[in-house]
């Protein structure tokens, strides 16, 4: 009929017109250089970091490239911008304040760096966040809740004159949230230290904060320490015990980190050695995978060492919970043995303190009297 | 004309002239109200031009501007798709997602989301629009190909369903292999959510939703006539065939850019035109399809402006508020269609 | 001659499978063709197939000449209008909205009327007398007026040819004559011509100006009322096998009484039906006489009683019936009266009861009831 063929020939025309009409693709590559023809003077020397690099120029700026993302020239305070810089470079004028954070993992980097007055709208409500520091200022005022990252409260953001929007790889799951606060003027600053496959890697990202607000070398002594610790603990010969680092999801099944991940790597600092050693392809982006019951059962029964996530699922208060929720976890060789842990659920954002937390696992592998033994970050289940 | 047409005549020109009022009150109330404070004297000046302060001028324009623009068109959207189908359908429950493209769009989103940034690459805004919407149009394609087969409208229900539980079926099975971001965002995806809309979404929606809209007000005459049932509509002279393609086409088009740019909205599509037809006391195509368009403004309006204040800065997913409006509605009808038999 | 409406060898059925074959109808303007036939015979298959809601199995119809299968469907909504039987559901609109769809073909792109069109429904509606209830909702008035708005809606579409599926069997039977007068009117006035099919074998004979009978593989028989409204064809077309069919009145008896004869009733010129029909409800089987074969209580009696004593119609009673009287009168036992009044032709039934009485019959005189 005549009429349904003039339908479909204005669909076809509106498929066409949708495609290229909206939002933006990011842009994947970026080049290299400032684009005006300056050089860097030099490069920050990075340990272990591998997703992001700094280059510093003559006039003190900075330029920070992450990984598969964007580039940000930072801009000392009083010093004028350089002309004439490629087009995809953000500028950032230093002192960054009102800066909108809806990365957990940063906070505790910003508040060792103790440029936490750099923040005035967090991502994150109030009660929570581990950080003292941090739940203060917010019940305070000092920090204004704004909206987590997927809802930002774009009307506040803009109003408090937003310099800066630190947000998590979860952004890029919202590529529309993250196009509408560049359209509003507002850069956005996805921060990969999760990609980072060792945990010092991780650390290293207090660099580029310290870049950010102007604390480099209180960044770099941080660093240093937590670096001096892991090597503490590397000093001793490996304990040979196994460990398997877990949580049961709501489905039944076991969720693991992958070999390859920086918890992983951290064990192995430790002493100890992670259960699976295959696990996983090192470039994927998750850092977890799910297994189910019975392969994980055969592969960790005989771990000497069980650490039970209580990040995702919630903290324990007993074995018996433990095993309430998996009746087959009774029969692992660290249950009945009493070698059972729980991570508290602040590991994940006390991204600062990973060289400590090597060191409590290394006490923890190591030690004779596990139910005596207390630690900040791991706690023995009775 | 005589007394008796004379005052339905004028109910109807009074119902929509309260509703045109009501919309202007909605666009001023959504323009004033927000996180940010913006007086009235601000806001008259910010509409002329003649803004004092930038930061609130681009409050004004760049985010409560085209998010109740597309409250606007997508409400409309919604509430005509969901009278395209009550009446092809001879069914007052009948929604926009019956035909089960909520669960098609679902399932593409949850493909990109699985399969591009699972492998650590990222997309832009665009992609994911483009592939809501592609994945509710071949979700409307698979239904309307089964209903082909046979001849009855009821079919086309249950192809609808059944296409819906499918896709479910194979949703879940990706997102088995989707990380906990992935997961949690594919949830809150199909709660439905007009922020972050932006100016290039709006010019796509405008065309779209208008275009769209015409010719579903030009299809009048048959949508009448079908309202007497198919054999008499098709004794009258309609192509019966063709109209039913048509009719779930354009009613897909329609339900499938709200889903694609704001997901799932529920219930806006069933309350809103038996409401419109209790006000105007018809069901005459020519009077319901632009007051129906205009209902779904006012309702989404409405909805939208109450998730974003009642617990500011955090934002109710818009399908919550429309089922606190709408299922009240819903219920109302069957309990009526109860009461008729 | 022209015929308004023909098909030539058309054979129809569902998904190819033939019902019925070979129909070949030949209906001339402002005439009435109705369908007649058992249920399930495929009256409606006809029908349908004629209204294009199936496909022929073969052959097809023609209309002025145009053959429908090949006529767009808009091309058809002006030459044919439908009314069927099923039960309408609509939503929030009044008779006249209804009655003004009927105008589809001749309104343009967004359909409003123009006041040709309002002229055209106001007459449709005035026709069947259904005016009054143009701003009443659809959906709220009786069944009877149902059919007549919709029937209304068909004139309005200006048709050549109207197709009806049984469309008095839910009306009463005021609505059942009503509808059947505007029928006929329509087709007389309009020249419009109908085709239909019926239950009501009375209305049937009535109303139509051909009928044809649906049963089988092949149409057995076509033609004017007088031809197809017999005994023996009705009995043989609806298999009929308890009670009888009257074709003079189209009326019905329900089962004759079996058995041995018990009573004998005199009737003649009316009285006895009602006493005839008394009987028959309580099953008791009779002998009745002496009647004239051209007696109204004849026909009744034919179907009813067990033996029927039945004089040449305007003769006086012969002897030989008197004697054929009376020895059935041997035979039973109890003798009803209906008679009050004896003329020329009927005396005799006097002596007849006379001989009752002298034989010792119990004699009962029937009640006169006033007509």
């Amino acid at each position: 009929m005549k009429r349904t063929r003039v339908l479909a020939l204005f669909l076809a025309l509106m498929l066409l017109t949708v495609l290229p009409g909206c939002g933006k693709t990011a842009e994947n590559v970026p080049a290299s250089g400032l684009g005006n023809g300056t050089e860097p003077v030099s490069h920050m020397e990075l340990q272990y970091a591998r997703q992001f690099s700094v280059d510093e120029y003559a006039d003190g700026c900075r330029l920070i490239t992450v990984q598969d993302d964007g580039r940000y020239l930072v801009v000392p305070e009083g010093v004028t911008a350089p002309k004439g810089i490629s087009s995809d470079i953000v500028v950032l004028q230093r002192p960054l304040q009102n800066v909108y954070l809806a990365a957990t993992a940063v906070m505790s980097l910003i508040d060792s760096l103790g440029v936490l007055d750099g923040i005035g709208l967090s991502g994150t409500q109030a009660d929570k966040w581990y950080n003292d520091n941090a739940r203060e200022a917010m019940e305070e005022g000092r920090i204004r809740f704004a909206g987590k990252y997927s809802e930002p409260d774009y009307e506040m953001i803009l109003s408090a004159g937003c310099p800066l929007a630190i947000e998590s790889t979860m952004i890029y799951h919202k590529p529309e949230v993250r196009e509408k606060l560049e359209s509003l003027g507002v850069p956005v600053f996805v921060e990969r230290s999760g990609r980072e496959t060792s945990p010092l890697g991780r650390t290293e990202w207090i660099k580029v904060y310290g870049v950010l607000f102007d604390k480099e070398e209180e960044a770099q002594q941080l660093f240093d320490q937590q670096a001096a610790m892991m090597e503490e603990a590397e000093k001793d010969e490996p304990t040979g015990k196994t460990v398997a680092f877990f949580y049961i999801s709501s489905s039944g099944s076991a969720v693991v980190r992958k070999s390859g991940d920086y918890v992983a790597k951290m064990i192995q600092l430790a002493g100890g050695t992670y259960i699976f050693s295959d696990l996983g392809e090192e470039d994927s982006s998750a850092s977890t995978t799910a297994m189910d019951m019975e392969t994980f059962y055969q592969k960790a029964k005989d771990a000497d060492v069980v650490i039970y996530n209580a990040t995702i699922a919630g903290e324990l208060d007993s074995v018996a919970t433990l095993v309430a929720r998996n009746p087959l976890l009774a029969e692992f060789k660290a249950v009945k043995e009493g070698n059972v842990w729980c991570s508290d659920q602040n590991i994940y954002q006390e991204t600062m303190q990973l060289g400590s937390m090597v060191l409590e696992l290394h006490c923890l592998l190591t030690t004779d009297d596990p139910a005596g033994t207390q630690l900040h970050y791991f706690y023995h289940l009775k | 004309m005589e007394t008796e047409a004379k005052s339905r005549c004028a109910r109807r020109i009074v119902v929509l002239a309260v509703m045109i009022l009501a919309l202007l009150a909605l666009i001023a109330a959504n323009i004033n109200l927000g996180s940010v404070r913006i007086s009235l004297s601000e806001m008259t000046r910010i509409l002329t031009g003649r803004a004092a302060d930038a930061t609130a001028a681009d409050i004004v324009w760049k985010i409560r501007m085209p998010r109740l623009l597309a409250a606007v068109l997508l409400g409309g959207a919604l509430s005509l798709s969901g009278f395209l189908l009550q009446t092809f359908f001879n069914n007052p429950i009948a929604g926009p997602y019956i035909l089960g493209i909520s669960s098609g769009a679902k399932l593409t989103v949850a493909l990109m989301m699985v399969l591009v940034l699972g492998s650590g690459r990222t997309m832009g805004s665009g992609w994911m629009i483009v592939s809501a919407f592609v994945g509710a149009m071949l979700s409307m394609g698979f239904v309307l190909l089964i209903s082909t087969r046979v001849n009855r409208a009821s079919m086309l229900i249950v192809s609808g369903v059944m296409v819906g539980y499918i896709c479910s079926a194979v949703t879940d099975f990706v997102v088995t292999f989707a990380d906990d971001a992935s997961i949690v965002n594919l949830h809150n995806w199909s709660r439905g959510s007009f922020s972050g809309i932006s100016w290039g979404d709006i010019r796509v929606m405008t065309w779209v939703v208008l275009m769209t809209s015409v010719l579903v007000f030009l299809l009048s005459k048959p949508i009448g006539a079908y309202q007497m049932g198919e054999s008499y509509a098709q004794n009258m002279g309609v192509n019966i065939g063709a109209f039913r393609v048509e009719l779930v086409l354009l009613s897909s088009i329609l339900s499938a850019c709200v889903t694609a740019f704001a997901g799932p909205v529920s219930f806006v599509g069933i309350a809103v035109p038996y409401i419109v037809k209790s006000l105007l006391k018809t069901a005459r195509p020519l009077w319901v399809i632009p007051v129906c368009f205009l209902g779904g403004a006012i309702f989404c309006l409405g909805c939208d402006l109450i998730a974003r204040t009642v617990f500011s800065p955090m934002e109710l997913s818009i399908s919550s508020v429309t089922a606190v409006f709408g299922a009240p509605v819903v219920i109302g009808i069957m309990l009526k269609k109860r009461r008729g038999r | 001659m022209a015929y308004l409406f023909e098909t030539k060898q058309m054979t129809v059925g569902y998904n190819g499978v033939p019902l019925i074959r070979n129909v070949e109808i030949r209906l001339e303007k402002g005439h009435i063709l109705t369908l007649i036939g058992p249920n399930g015979a495929g009256k409606s298959t006809i029908l349908k197939s004629i209204a294009k809601y199936l496909k022929t199995v073969y052959g097809t119809a023609y209309i002025s000449g145009e053959s429908v299968a090949e006529m767009s469907n808009r091309r058809l909504a002006r030459q044919m209008a439908v009314v069927l039987t099923q039960k309408m559901k609509t939503e929030l609109m009044t008779c006249r909205e209804i009655v003004e769809t009927g105008r589809y073909p001749y309104t343009g792109r967004l359909g409003i009327l123009a006041p040709e069109d309002h002229r055209q429904v106001r007459e449709a509606m005035e026709q069947v007398h259904v005016w009054d209830l143009r701003h009443r909702d659809f959906m709220h008035i009786s069944d009877g007026q149902r059919q007549r708005v919709m029937l209304a809606r068909a004139i309005c579409q200006q048709p050549q040819i109207i197709v009806l599926d049984e469309p008095s069997s839910f009306l009463d039977i005021r609505y059942k004559l009503e509808l059947l007068d505007a029928l006929r009117d329509m087709a007389r006035e309009k020249g419009i011509s109908v085709i239909m099919s019926l239950h009501e074998l009375d209305l049937a004979q009535r109303v139509s100006d051909e009928v044809m009978c649906v049963k089988g593989e092949y149409i057995t028989h076509y033609g004017t009322p007088d031809t197809i409204f017999k005994k023996e064809l009705i009995h043989q077309l609806y298999g009929l096998t308890e009670g009888g069919y009257n074709p003079y009145f189209g009326s019905l008896e329900m089962r004759r009484p079996t058995g041995e004869p018990r009573v004998f009733v005199i009737a003649g010129g009316g009285t006895g039906m009602e006493v005839y029909r008394s009987l028959q409800r309580s099953q008791t089987p009779f002998i009745t006489g002496i009647l004239h074969e051209n007696d109204i209580d004849c026909q009744v009696a034919w179907d009813l009683a067990s033996e029927v004593v039945a004089e040449r119609a305007f003769c006086s009673i012969s002897d030989a019936s008197y004697q054929q009287a009376e020895e059935a009168l041997r035979r039973c036992p109890e003798v009803i009266n209906c008679l009050t009044a004896y003329g020329e032709i009927n005396g005799r039934n006097r002596d007849l009861l006379e001989a009752a009485s002298a034989m010792g019959c119990r004699i009962r005189q029937a009640a006169v009831v006033a007509r």
